[in-house]
């Protein structure tokens, strides 16, 4: 498996703020590859120094093998991106812009397009049109999102792509994305400062903070590093038996309800003890990306517990001594 | 009361420093031009003298004003005025709209008008803030000129009457955002009609009755149909007449009487003449870069070409206009022919050569709309839509350069057809006809200059885009065309391309400032180009 995206070393710099601070990354061929982390930590940068427009203050980035920033235009042939911030022409309906940047990326308005835009955008119910300043923010996304999907790509670099959809549209958006990768095995490089959605659809997943990866690998690996939140009615359960299992965390009795956390990839050796001592109104709540950076990594990017080898832990240690020594 | 209190508050703190820069402004040109005149017709024979030519020459009347005699004072308001009144003009108009129609297209006015401000708060903020602006425009006019030494009731007539027609065009910008559903298309109707008044009142008072020693003018009726015209009518220094600017008061208190009426009608956001429902999908020649310039440019090109076509037109006319001067006015004719003979010139090229000077402005200023319309696309976000598809940096930039200097030829071919047409309908049968196209040809080096000086601020210092491309035109403006009124050494003068225009006689034509202005725009194009290659795509 070849890396599609690979980054060495990034630096961006805007006057005296580090956009990326040494961010390594890669995407491999026929992977979804989540790219997580708060707001500005540097997602759209690093997308948009891949898409060539923007310039790498020092590293290297290559796409398909090529520089992004000087074969910019033969590389976009073979990709589609949704920006982060989509705004269309006012002027123009969505129905134009749409076939303005199929044409533009030399897609040909032959029937089967037509289908296919047809197609999406009855599945994004969207009407066409409407002039761009009519539309929603949820509107002009789709705009993009229809326009990135509607013509054949080797590559999607994706920038929150559901921001502003409604849940409903956002399954929609899942499972076309899922159909791309397995019809036609293209590699996605999918942003987003959502754990959830990132967990639907990645194969792996990268974790940015203050411009440089601070952790990566399969989703499996990612799951022992975080807890699940799990509350109960206090009614008269005793909760002394909960508290002697190993899984069990900082528990705690506030406002008439049973509060603790699990190690997420135990949760199920709680479950039993919770049916015995016959709980109400159960909630389990899965870890947020926010839980994960303030409980993992604090303030300071501290390392986590050694785990079992897998494929992402080396470039993943390597981040964290860097980090340790950098923040 | 409150919520108009606060709006007004925030009108005034967002605009300190552009009301501060066009009260400034308009007065520091008023002491300029009295300062300049009285350095360069310093005794009232030469003013005299000056003012027999201008009557007897209706090209000058269109770009000064009504002649009132050869004193100092009368005779700077006679130059000047007209000017005053277009900067005040505009200054309303962009006003009037940037805080109704921009504020409801931007969304602002809907946060606004769901607090307790609610729907009229806004609009008689605006109306305060008009008022207030237009009142310290009338103080800046009336201390320039009394800076410059002229008699201080008279020019506080001459400040009144400023403030009254700007305020005039605040009720018209008010009316337009009503129209329109964006704020580009309020401005540019608005702006025009500026314009318009601009021309209406140059028309009258070109056709206007000259007494018998070619002191005064009498304007005809068109000049009654503009707020600049019914300013000049206050006869500021010499009558100090107030009534006249009952007229333009009334005009705006028209307008904005109407607004509400609309208002009270329509929905937030909404507009009199509504979008209309776009197409499902794009037109087969909805392709590449340079058509989507177009299509983002098409409708601006279409107003300029509409705007120089009239200024043609006008030109034409006056033409004929002109041939009735010179048979009813023979003493003076004869004269006048012979000094206008003397430089090579006819008449009527000396008129289409003046007028045909503004006309370079109007395509300079849809050159420079193209340039600036790119920056808009890079900070609105949609050149970064474009720029991720197989787009190069290069062409793109060259796409809207292009255009641009395809409308600017358009502009001045528009401007040229007007001039013909009226020319030839009038049944004119000089060289001077033929002329025209010419005269229009010399104009195009000056504008493509503020094509590509644009261009090259845009690839190297972005953010400064929009407003160098105005100021720059501004400058060129007032430094190339006014500046001699104004005073300035002629050294200062040649910064401005326009003073490079290759003038057309009928004894031969030295294009060689073509050729220099062609040469440099040419290179700055290049650079640009070269530039925008390496240049990074953001909306900083």
């Amino acid at each position: 498996m070849d890396a599609v995206i690979k980054t060495t070393d990034l630096h961006k710099s805007f006057g005296h703020v580090k956009a990326l601070d040494g961010l390594d990354l890669e995407v491999r061929e026929g992977e979804i590859h989540g790219f997580l982390g708060p707001n500005g930590a540097g997602k759209s940068t690093t997308l948009r120094i891949l898409l060539g427009l923007a310039r790498a203050s020092s590293g290297s980035a290559s796409l398909l093998g090529r520089d992004p920033w000087t074969d910019a235009v033969e590389l976009h042939r073979r990709i589609a991106s949704v920006p982060g911030d989509v705004s269309i022409w006012p002027n123009l309906s969505g129905g134009e812009a749409i076939d303005l940047v199929s044409r533009l990326r030399g897609g040909s308005d032959d029937a089967a397009y037509r289908e296919r835009k047809r197609h999406l955008c009855e599945l994004f119910d969207f009407d066409p049109t409407k002039k761009g300043r009519a539309y929603s923010k949820g509107n002009r996304q789709k705009v993009a999102l229809i326009a990135a999907l509607v013509t054949p790509a080797e590559v999607y670099l994706l920038d929150e792509p559901t921001s502003g959809l409604d849940p409903l549209m956002e399954s929609v958006f899942t499972r076309e994305i899922r159909r791309l990768a397995r019809e036609n095995g293209v590699t996605v490089l999918l942003s987003s400062h959502i754990l959830s959605e990132v967990e639907q659809l990645a194969d792996r997943v990268s974790i940015i903070r203050s411009g440089r990866i601070v952790d990566g690998g399969t989703l499996d690996s990612l799951r022992h590093l975080t807890r699940t939140e799990i509350s109960f009615w206090q009614d008269s359960v005793d909760p002394t038996s909960l508290n002697a299992l190993s899984q069990v965390h900082d528990l705690t009795v506030a406002e008439g309800r049973i509060k603790f956390s699990a190690d997420s990839d135990r949760v199920h050796e709680v479950l039993p003890l919770l049916g015995s001592l016959g709980v109400k109104g159960l909630l389990v709540t899965p870890p947020s990306l926010e839980e994960l950076f303030l409980r993992h990594y604090g303030d300071h990017v501290t390392p986590a517990a050694p785990e079992p080898a897998d494929d992402g832990a080396p470039h993943r240690r390597r981040h964290r001594s860097a980090a340790r020594t950098g923040a | 009361m409150s919520t108009l209190w606060i709006l007004y508050r925030q009108r005034l703190r967002r605009d300190r420093l552009q009301l501060a820069v066009w009260v400034l402004s308009i007065g520091v040109l008023g002491l300029f031009s009295v300062s300049a005149i009285a350095k360069t017709f310093g005794d009232e024979a030469s003013r005299a003298q000056v003012l027999q030519l201008a009557t007897a020459t209706p090209a000058i009347l269109v770009l000064r004003g009504l002649a009132r005699g050869p004193a100092l004072d009368s005779f700077t308001f006679f130059e000047i005025y007209a000017f005053l009144a277009l900067l005040a003009g505009l200054m309303n108009t962009f006003m009037a709209v940037r805080h109704t129609r921009a504020e409801e297209e931007s969304g602002r006015a809907e946060l606004v008008a769901a607090t307790g401000a609610g729907r009229w708060s806004p609009l008689a903020a605006t109306v305060l803030h008009g008022l207030v602006a237009d009142a310290l425009v009338s103080v800046a006019v009336a201390l320039g000129f009394i800076a410059g030494g002229l008699d201080p009731a008279g020019s506080f007539v001459a400040g009144l009457a400023t403030g009254a027609a700007g305020f005039a065009f605040l009720g018209v910008g008010l009316l337009a955002g009503q129209f329109f559903s964006t704020s580009r298309a309020a401005n540019g109707i608005a702006a025009a009609l500026v314009m318009l008044a601009y021309l209406l009142r140059g028309y009258g008072d070109a056709t206007g009755t000259v007494s018998a020693d070619g002191m005064t003018v009498t304007a005809a009726w068109p000049s009654w149909l503009s707020p600049t015209g019914w300013g000049q009518q206050t006869f500021a220094y010499t009558g100090n007449r107030l009534w006249p600017l009952l007229l333009p008061v009334g005009l705006a208190a028209a307008c904005i009487g109407v607004v509400v009426l609309i208002m009270a009608r329509r929905d937030v956001g909404a507009s009199v003449l509504a979008g209309r429902a776009g197409r499902p999908d794009a037109r087969a020649s909805l392709r590449g870069t340079f058509a989507l310039a177009f299509r983002l440019q098409q409708g601006t090109i279409v107003g300029w070409c509409l705007g120089g076509l009239a200024t043609g037109l006008i030109t034409g006319s006056l033409g004929s206009a002109i041939q009735s001067t010179l048979s009813s006015n023979a003493s003076i004719t004869d004269a006048l022919r012979a000094m206008v003979e003397a430089q090579g010139t006819s008449m009527t090229q000396l008129l289409v050569a003046a007028l045909f000077e503004i006309a370079g402005v109007l395509a300079a200023a849809c050159g420079v709309q193209a340039v600036l319309r790119m920056r808009q696309e890079e900070a609105a976000g949609t050149a970064e839509f474009v720029l991720s598809e197989p787009v190069g940096r290069a062409r793109w930039l060259g796409s809207f350069v292009g255009l641009g200097a395809i409308s600017v030829v358009l502009v001045m071919g528009f401007t040229a057809l007007g001039a013909w047409v009226s020319l030839v309908a009038s049944g004119d049968t000089s060289t001077a006809v033929g002329d025209v196209w010419q005269t229009a040809l010399a104009q195009l080096p000056a504008a493509l200059i503020y094509l590509a000086l644009p261009a090259a601020v845009f690839v190297v210092w972005p953010r400064a885009t929009i407003p160098a491309g105005w100021a720059l035109l501004g400058l060129g403006v007032v430094l190339g065309i006014y500046g001699g009124m104004l005073g300035f050494d002629e050294k200062i003068r040649d910064i401005s391309p326009f003073t490079h225009t290759p003038v057309v006689t009928s004894t031969g034509t030295d294009w060689s400032g073509g050729f220099w202005m062609l040469a440099v725009a040419a290179v700055l194009a290049l650079v640009s180009l070269a530039l925008m290659r390496r240049r990074e795509i953001g909306t900083a």
